[in-house]
């Protein structure tokens, strides 16, 4: 018996190990059969669809006559109402322009690993969500969307009319469109929301405008009221710095790397490393005194609570102003105020919110016709991004009130707003707008910081340092910047690390490609 | 061959029995295996797969670049042998406790209770941990402060959460380990035991004659089971427990929650391959290792 298993056992390993062979065979041989076929393939393919779209755009206008059914992917968690958001929808689309949208979710629980798995799987759908937070610039030149070269000017000719030269120009990878971006005008402005019904009654002064003032209006919130935190910090990154910096006039090289800086008003700008920023000592000698007097808890990259100053459990904290805003609806009566610490504005790049086409899809041009309509008719875009009126919101002077937040709030396709279609919501204070206008007269009067906004730096290079150098920042610079570890010896060993994660490499590399962005603007 | 196919003619009704589920392994275990070229390549999604070209070992330099590949697999292998350890002893304590047990009611609560903590959730558990050891409003500091004694941060002390971590892992797995000592502890022959109780056998004694030399072939085959975890650090309970506090990686730091930091922000597909394939290399090499080492010791006890 016990022999007969042993040989048993002994055939199905041979077994698994024939099957384990001939599969990496196969996979092997696919793969270089493959390989060849494709680049071939794509060549050819991709000169055919020009002449083709060539030819479509000499005879006129876009074919309607075939009703078709488009789909477009998301990222947010799918809204009850959204049945009847689409019904309505649906039914203005199919008379204006024969075709029919299925918007899908991708719930925020999950977008991380399946957002990059939806150009890789071969599923069939027309447009996306894309952005430069979703790493819109490395995804495009790993070809994971269609190129939109011919599509954008011939079949959303209107949209692109209106786009401004530099979203034009952000959407550019290695010389192709990949994306359509937003035509809403954002800023860079960050800076502190806070709390002004804290401080009444005391003899705050109540300018908001340096880190000084920030330190002494925490003194007062924290005498006024000692079981509210001054500051809002908790296990996300820490945003001190990066506030520190961008008051100083600096920009961090990308959205997600923010130990590396470079001041956009320089005639050459360079590249600076926190550790070799000569204001650093100082700004880290500050946190330690923040710390030390209780602004934030020690615990606090433990904390998990993301909503402290919504909550009330905390009186500052700094983000844009679309926070601000959110907030001062949420909270009439907190006297929340804003104010802007950042020393250079300039817009946003514009593909912070982008839609994309897949290569998967079957009707790119009526998919671009849609984005066309959606982007400029005003009634279109409502029931797009709004849903149905006096269902899912009401109009009150061109704002708008969302009915139930748990039926149908806004729509998830950032990417559509434009300055023109764009409605506010009921509640938002009167400093809103006249504050963004500020930011927008700024800007127009002294644009030095502008000609940087389109700079997007390109990591397909240096991706291993990177991984490697995040992780160095999250593990090293995050408890510095919150005085956990020593300010000397913890800079010290941020900075030998770095070192041996490879920051030199990104500098170099950044150097290189920020010098040539100077050369050629 | 030929021996093969006489045995699948006479076995017929097991080979049908088995077929499901070999070709549930084949299909969602052997199948996907193709998919670790990757780690070798430099993927683009309008290639696919196979098509990508190769870039030889520059996805796996990440992980050693900055020396943390040393660390965090030393981490893993150290954290999974202390938990390996600590929960399937405290599970044969449990198993053996609660057979000795007399009163019904008693013993049906008491292991109720101690494998309730296998339902929650380490989301709740981190909430836990974080209600605990919070400096300024922290259980423990609030216990330690009460009674005169100095507020410590636990946050600022790595040193400690190699224990704190064991701890909660004991906690919440040992009430679910145990059910399978206390089912091979039941399956003893009760003579044994009365025989060993007419000789006058105390009851340490018939413990440690009798129980723990019936259920030795478990407790080697639950530890060969867990050893092929080894490297798959319980990255949920890593996550929940430590998060984002960079304070305490160099201590708690293991392969999963490293990859998973380091790709977050970037989806590179050859990474996370060349990742999940370095893992499965040691993995293997591990189970290879213990399981030579057991059959050294003793043949019969070993998986394959």
């Amino acid at each position: 018996m016990i022999k007969r298993t042993k040989t048993l056992k002994r055939l199905l390993a041979t077994g698994m190990a024939a099957i384990m062979t001939a599969g990496m065979l196969t996979g092997c041989g696919g793969g270089s059969s493959n390989s060849t076929d494709s680049s071939s393939g794509q060549e050819s393919s991709g000169a055919e669809s020009a002449e083709a779209e060539g030819g479509e755009a000499a005879a006129g206008e876009l074919d309607t006559s075939k009703e078709v059914a488009l789909s477009m992917y998301v990222i947010s968690d799918r809204p009850a109402g959204q049945d009847i958001v689409d019904e309505n929808l649906n039914k203005i689309l199919k008379e204006k322009l024969n075709c029919t949208l299925k918007i899908n979710y991708i719930g925020w629980a999950e977008y991380a690993n399946k957002y990059p798995l939806l150009f890789s799987s071969g599923e069939e759908f027309d447009m996306a969500y894309a952005a430069s937070w979703l790493n819109y610039p490395s995804l495009a030149q790993k070809g994971a969307f269609m190129n939109l070269d011919e599509l954008w000017p011939t079949y959303a000719p209107d949209n692109f009319a209106a786009a401004p030269e530099a979203a034009k120009e952000q959407a550019t990878v290695a010389g192709h469109y990949y994306c359509v971006p937003q035509q809403f005008a954002t800023t860079n402005a960050y800076g502190a929301i806070y709390r002004k019904d804290l401080v009444e009654g005391s003899d705050w002064d109540g300018v908001m405008e340096t880190f000084e003032d920030i330190e002494e209006y925490c003194d007062i919130v924290k005498e006024l009221h000692p079981e509210i935190e001054p500051l809002d910090q908790y296990s996300a990154a820490p945003e001190w710095s990066l506030t520190y910096m961008r008051h100083q006039g600096y920009n961090a090289l990308a959205e997600g790397i923010r130990y590396l800086w470079y001041d956009p008003t320089e005639e050459n700008p360079k590249v600076v490393a926190n550790e070799s920023y000569e204001k650093m000592p100082e700004f880290l000698e500050m946190m330690a005194r923040w710390n030390e007097k209780g602004f934030f808890t020690k615990s606090a990259l433990s904390d998990t609570d993301s909503q402290k100053f919504q909550n009330g459990k905390a009186a500052l904290r700094v983000h844009n102003i679309d926070t601000y805003r959110g907030q001062a609806i949420l909270h009439p009566d907190w006297g929340v105020s804003y104010s802007n610490f950042v020393k250079n504005l300039s817009h946003l790049p514009y593909t912070q919110d982008c839609m994309v086409i897949s290569n998967t899809s079957k009707n790119p041009e009526r998919a671009m016709a849609l984005w066309n309509l959606i982007t400029t008719d005003q009634e279109v875009y409502d029931a797009f991004m709004y849903g149905v009126l006096d269902v899912t919101y009401t109009l009150q002077d061109d704002q708008f009130d969302i009915t139930d937040k748990d039926l149908y709030g806004e729509g998830a396709m950032w990417a559509a707003r434009t300055n023109e279609l764009n409605r506010n919501p009921v509640g938002t204070p009167e400093e809103f707008d006249i504050m963004k206008a500020e930011f927008e007269e700024t800007i127009a009067a002294n644009n030095t910081a502008e000609k940087y906004s389109a700079f997007v730096f390109d990591t397909s290079t240096v991706e291993t340092e990177l991984a490697a150098c995040n992780n160095v920042w999250q593990q090293y610079w995050w408890p510095l910047e919150l005085a956990y570890t020593d300010r000397e010896t913890g800079l010290a060993e941020y900075a030998e690390k770095m070192k041996a994660a490879g920051l030199d490499k990104i500098m170099e590399e950044a150097q290189r490609q920020l010098d040539e962005y100077t050369a050629s603007h | 061959m030929k021996a093969f196919m006489e045995e699948v003619k006479k076995n017929k009704a097991l080979f049908v029995m088995a077929a499901p589920a070999v070709l549930l392994v084949l299909v969602m275990q052997y199948l996907p295996m193709s998919g670790l070229v990757l780690a070798f390549k430099n993927y683009r999604y309008d290639m696919g797969v196979f098509g990508s070209d190769w870039n030889g070992l520059a996805n796996f330099s990440y992980l050693f670049s900055s020396g943390t590949g040393w660390l965090i697999t030393r981490n893993t292998i150290l954290y999974n042998l202390l938990n390996l350890i600590t929960s399937q002893m405290l599970a044969v304590l449990i198993a053996i406790f609660i057979t000795e047990m007399n009163g019904k009611i008693f013993k049906k609560v008491s292991q109720s209770v101690i494998f309730l903590p296998y339902f929650i959730s380490w989301v709740i558990v981190g909430v836990f941990v974080y209600n605990i050891f919070n400096y300024e409003t922290g259980l423990m500091n609030g216990l330690l402060t009460a009674v005169g004694l100095e507020a410590v941060n636990m946050y600022d002390k790595p040193g400690a959460w190699p224990v704190i971590i064991c701890i909660f892992n004991s906690w919440k797995w040992c009430g679910y380990n145990s059910v399978i000592y206390i089912a091979a502890i039941t399956g003893v022959d009760s003579e044994i035991y009365e025989a060993a109780s007419i000789d006058g056998a105390t009851i340490f004694q018939r413990i440690r004659a009798i129980t723990l030399p019936s259920i030795k072939p478990t407790i080697i085959t639950m530890l060969l089971l867990q050893v092929g975890r080894i490297l798959r650090g319980d990255f949920e309970m890593f996550y929940q427990i430590v998060g984002n506090n960079g304070q305490l990686y160099n201590a708690t730091d293991v392969i999963d929650t490293y990859v998973f930091r380091s790709l977050m922000q970037n989806s590179n597909i050859g990474m996370t391959a060349a990742a999940s394939f370095y893992q499965s290399a040691l993995c293997f090499i591990i189970i290879m290792v213990v399981n030579a080492v057991v059959k050294r010791i003793d043949a019969d006890y070993a998986l394959f």
